[in-house]
């Protein structure tokens, strides 16, 4: 779980497929803008991809991430996670009603 | 024909948090009950799936009197806990109905599980008159209601099966996104939108009809109501704005919202790439959005986020809100061919 940031970004890669419905993002590059052109990440499947990463690293991004700027591509959303993670070792799995 | 319907606990069947109230846990919705037991005395079962410890469900059962087939409690999605109901229960799950008061717990299930009914608490009060649910009449209304649901989910199945990015999907299914200056008509409709939608709301408060018939006539201001449709369905008006007339060159949108049912539709997409366009071509530089920033709008940051408004670092101030803005020079978000504006 406290992997480097490139099993991160498989694994986040992974969790985009899963949210997408979309099989081709599988080989998404890490630097592919997320949201516009890019991948065309809206804000139901990027709500379900953070509440996903909640769940499987502890890291609540739209707490600590006011504007968002990690969802520019999955490079800058591992390195965030990879920065959360070193800062708390231990992370609390996160749970809600 | 729906064989079981799993329900959510918190704010669902409880008309409360189990976990946060002390000692006391919430009582049971008297409604949701009702409908519970006429769905069993019809030969439907019932379910749990909630993200809580085991006792929750003893107390649910205890509390309400009824009988659960199955009971899925932890920390997996709602959706994992459906699989294994129907597998306990050996029915498909495409005779599953599924009840949660949250809207991303229902988005959830929609888009994994696209054959399982997604049903919000006020829709499960009505769904008992619906042909899915074997009623023993069947009224004219709730067919229609019936069927605008069994449109809904003609639309997630085909969805999920789609191999496309979204706004191929949006085309493919005949999207229509209308923009339209509000008209005092529209009051009402507004005004139910400002007090139902809280997840896709910046303002975060009810806005009474007064208020907005006010800002509908008042020159100072724009106000639309948005429009969507497609093949499946005619979702009539989903949502609306208002933008504000400022000299100063930053135009401020005080009002924006939208109903979960357009959420993954590009409809707040269009609706912000035309409040750019709009406050751009009426002369202003900046556009300005107020926005509480809480757990429960975090798709309003995303879209926001998407079309490019930044807040100030840290700027989140004692009212819970923080200003989310962005230039009008250079490109702005460009608009689908399928939404048309005033």
């Amino acid at each position: 779980m406290t992997g480097g940031a490139d099993d991160i970004t498989a694994g986040l890669r992974q969790l985009l497929v899963e949210v997408t419905g979309r099989p081709e993002l599988a080989t998404v590059p890490a630097q592919t803008e997320l949201f516009g052109t890019g991948v065309g990440l809206d804000s139901l499947a990027g709500t379900l991809l953070l509440r996903r990463i909640q769940r499987q690293y502890g890291v609540d991004v739209a707490a600590e991430d006011l504007n968002l700027d990690a969802l520019q591509t999955l490079g800058t959303l591992a390195e965030f996670v990879a920065g959360q993670l070193a800062a708390t070792p231990l992370p609390d799995r996160p749970g809600s009603g | 024909m729906i064989k079981c319907v799993v329900w959510d606990i918190d704010n669902t069947l409880l008309d409360g948090v189990y976990l946060e109230s002390a000692g006391q846990p919430p009582a049971p919705d008297p409604q949701l009950v009702a409908v519970a037991r006429e769905l069993a005395d019809r030969g439907i079962l019932n379910a749990l799936a909630s993200r809580n410890p085991p006792e929750a469900a003893d107390y649910v059962s205890e509390a309400t009197g009824l009988r659960f087939a199955a009971a899925e409690c932890g920390w997996d999605s709602k959706a994992g806990s459906i699989g294994r109901i129907a597998a306990e229960l050996g029915i498909g799950t495409d005779a599953i109905a599924f009840v949660d008061d949250d809207m991303l717990e229902r988005a959830e299930v929609a888009a994994t599980r696209p054959e399982v009914l997604v049903l919000t608490p006020e829709d499960a009060a009505d769904a008992p008159g619906w042909p899915d649910f074997s009623p023993p009449v069947i009224t004219a209304e709730a067919r229609r209601r019936g069927e605008l649901y069994a449109a809904r989910q003609r639309r997630q199945a085909e969805a999920a099966a789609f191999g496309g990015s979204r706004d191929d999907f949006l085309r493919h299914a005949g999207t229509r996104v209308a923009i339209r200056l509000a008209g005092p008509d529209d009051a009402p409709r507004l005004h139910e939108l400002s007090v139902r939608t809280h997840q896709l709301n910046s303002a975060g408060t009810p806005v009474s009809e007064a208020e907005l018939a006010a800002l509908i006539g008042s020159a100072a201001n724009m106000v639309v109501t948005v429009a969507l449709a497609d093949v499946f369905a005619d979702d009539g008006v989903v949502g609306g704005a208002v933008l504000e007339r400022n000299d100063d060159g930053s135009w401020p949108v005080p009002i924006l919202m939208m109903s979960c049912r357009a959420l993954g539709r590009g409809v707040l997409d269009a609706l912000l790439a035309w409040l750019c366009q709009a406050a751009r071509d009426g002369g202003a530089s900046q556009l300005a959005v107020p926005c509480v920033v809480s757990e429960r709008n975090v798709p309003m940051r995303l879209a926001l986020a998407a079309a490019g408004l930044r807040a100030a670092a840290g700027e989140v101030g004692a009212d819970g809100r923080a200003l989310f803005t962005r230039s009008l020079d250079g490109p702005l978000p460009g608009l689908a061919d399928w939404v048309t504006v005033p």
